[in-house]
């Protein structure tokens, strides 16, 4: 829907937990032309410099809450609003090295309506 | 036959500049007033912050912009959201409830009518009726391509409309359904994502097969998926793919050949034969050229229709080029529904 604008070019940084990186995280807009219930949202896979990342290494960040991609099935009271960003933390013990490198990351979501579910990809080159 | 034919925006058409954070949702009505445009149709759930709740400070911004921009709230588009759930689909009682809770919620901004999707089912829409005429609020079903009116799908919706007498429920047709050839900035994104000039002229002439030859149209069908599958099969849809793959298409190629089907041609007829029952209207477009001329819909043919009906209700612009153009370049929604609308006023008023 809006891969070029998918992701925040400041966004990208390496996490820490009491003195030690514990993941990389990033921010992210909805790919699709509204804002919808969490529980809509059926999966996010992030992949970078090729390296696939576990679902249940991916958090979601919104307004200050964070769940898990199983939880996120049930939550019906947070909506991921149409253009707003979210945060996207992987774990990752280490993060990412220093550097350049690429992400792919795709945004599975099922609207009741459509007949197919959408899966919509976008790519971005970045440092940390 | 006497017309009073106005037109409207629906803010939908500036989604990427609202996305991008370019338009606030007042740049947006601020921008249709500019066009002369005096309807502004509205996705809540799109830029509506605090959506499903209407806050009382929305509320008296909303009506002071209507007054500011010398505005008025025509339709509300709703999302009937039954799989809200992954492990299973929302019961009729819920689905009534939530149609109602969006019913309420169009009235309080101020709505006359309210978009409801093609797969909204037909107990949901019964079940939704005691509200609508309670908040004095049109459901119109979306007859979005490829579904059509003076159709199977249609004929089932007709006999609701007939066996309820409501005056509360019936059809606001999208522009979609009058498209004479792919819309153009498709083609270009093709062209593009590499795809051959042998492939593209055969998705081209079997489209231009499909419009002489007239649509095999959709049939009513509660599962829509097969509905649809159907439908393209009746269409041709297995012999292009055929083509597109002897000419050697990858992916890319079939997938554009697959999308083609999503637009269809339907004789303006269509309209002076259901007026009686039509709403409101998306005025969907693509590109509008310099000329204002919209490169697939044939804009006078089809206003002529609404003419020739007598048609009393808004025609409002829904721009969503911005799909086949953002994959590579910045999208100028502002100046493609500026033109659009002018189109639609030289066809109104010429």
């Amino acid at each position: 829907m809006y891969p070029r604008h998918m992701y925040k070019p400041d966004g990208f940084k390496n996490v820490e937990a009491e003195g030690k990186v514990i993941g990389f995280q990033f921010d992210t807009r909805i790919q699709y032309y509204r804002g919808v219930t969490l529980s809509i949202i059926r999966n996010i896979e992030v992949c970078v410099d090729g390296e696939e990342f576990k679902r249940e290494d991916i958090r979601f960040t919104l307004e200050g809450d964070t769940f898990t991609l199983d939880e996120m099935e049930t939550v019906i009271s947070y909506r991921w609003k149409f253009g707003q960003f979210a945060t996207i933390t992987v774990l990752k013990d280490g993060g990412l090295a220093k550097g350049k490198h690429h992400i792919t990351s795709t945004q599975t979501i099922a609207p009741s309506y459509m007949p197919v579910i959408l899966v919509h990809s976008g790519e971005y080159d970045f440092e940390i | 036959m006497a017309y009073n034919i106005k037109r409207s925006v629906s803010l939908y058409s500036y989604q990427e500049e609202y996305y991008l954070g370019k338009l606030s949702l007042e740049d947006c009505i601020r921008e249709v007033a500019k066009t002369g445009a005096t309807g502004i149709e509205l996705l809540t759930e799109q830029m509506m912050e605090d959506f499903p709740v209407i806050t009382p400070e929305f509320k008296e911004k909303w009506f002071g912009w209507m007054e500011k921009y010398g505005t008025e709230p025509t339709c509300y588009d709703a999302f009937l959201e039954n799989h809200i759930y992954k492990n299973r689909t929302c019961t009729l009682k819920e689905q009534i409830q939530m149609m109602e809770r969006d019913i309420k919620m169009a009235h309080e901004l101020g709505f006359k009518t309210l978009r409801t999707l093609v797969s909204t089912p037909m107990d949901v829409i019964k079940g939704s009726i005691p509200c609508a005429e309670a908040n004095d609020i049109k459901i119109c079903i979306e007859v979005h391509s490829p579904f059509s009116l003076n159709s199977g799908w249609a004929d089932g919706y007709m006999e609701l409309i007939h066996k309820t007498n409501t005056k509360n429920f019936g059809f606001m047709p999208d522009f979609g359904i009058f498209c004479k050839s792919i819309p153009s900035p498709l083609r270009e994104q093709a062209i593009r994502k590499g795809i051959s000039m042998d492939c593209i002229k055969a998705v081209d002439e079997a489209f231009e097969n499909r419009v002489t030859k007239g649509f095999t149209k959709i049939k009513y069908d509660t599962n829509l998926g097969r509905a649809h599958h159907a439908y393209m099969e009746a269409n041709g849809l297995p012999q292009l793919m055929e083509k597109v793959n002897k000419l050697g298409g990858d992916k890319k190629a079939l997938d554009y050949a697959f999308s083609t089907f999503d637009y269809t041609w339907c004789d303006p007829q269509d309209i002076i034969d259901n007026i009686q029952y039509i709403y409101h209207t998306h005025a969907k477009c693509y590109y509008t050229n310099e000329a204002y001329v919209e490169t697939s819909i044939p804009i006078k043919e089809v206003v002529d229709a609404y003419k020739k009906a007598g048609y009393h209700g808004y025609l409002s612009t829904e721009f969503e080029g911005n799909r086949m153009l953002n994959d590579a370049f910045d999208v100028d929604s502002v100046e493609q529904v500026r033109r659009h609308q002018e189109a639609l006023r030289r066809a109104i008023e010429e």
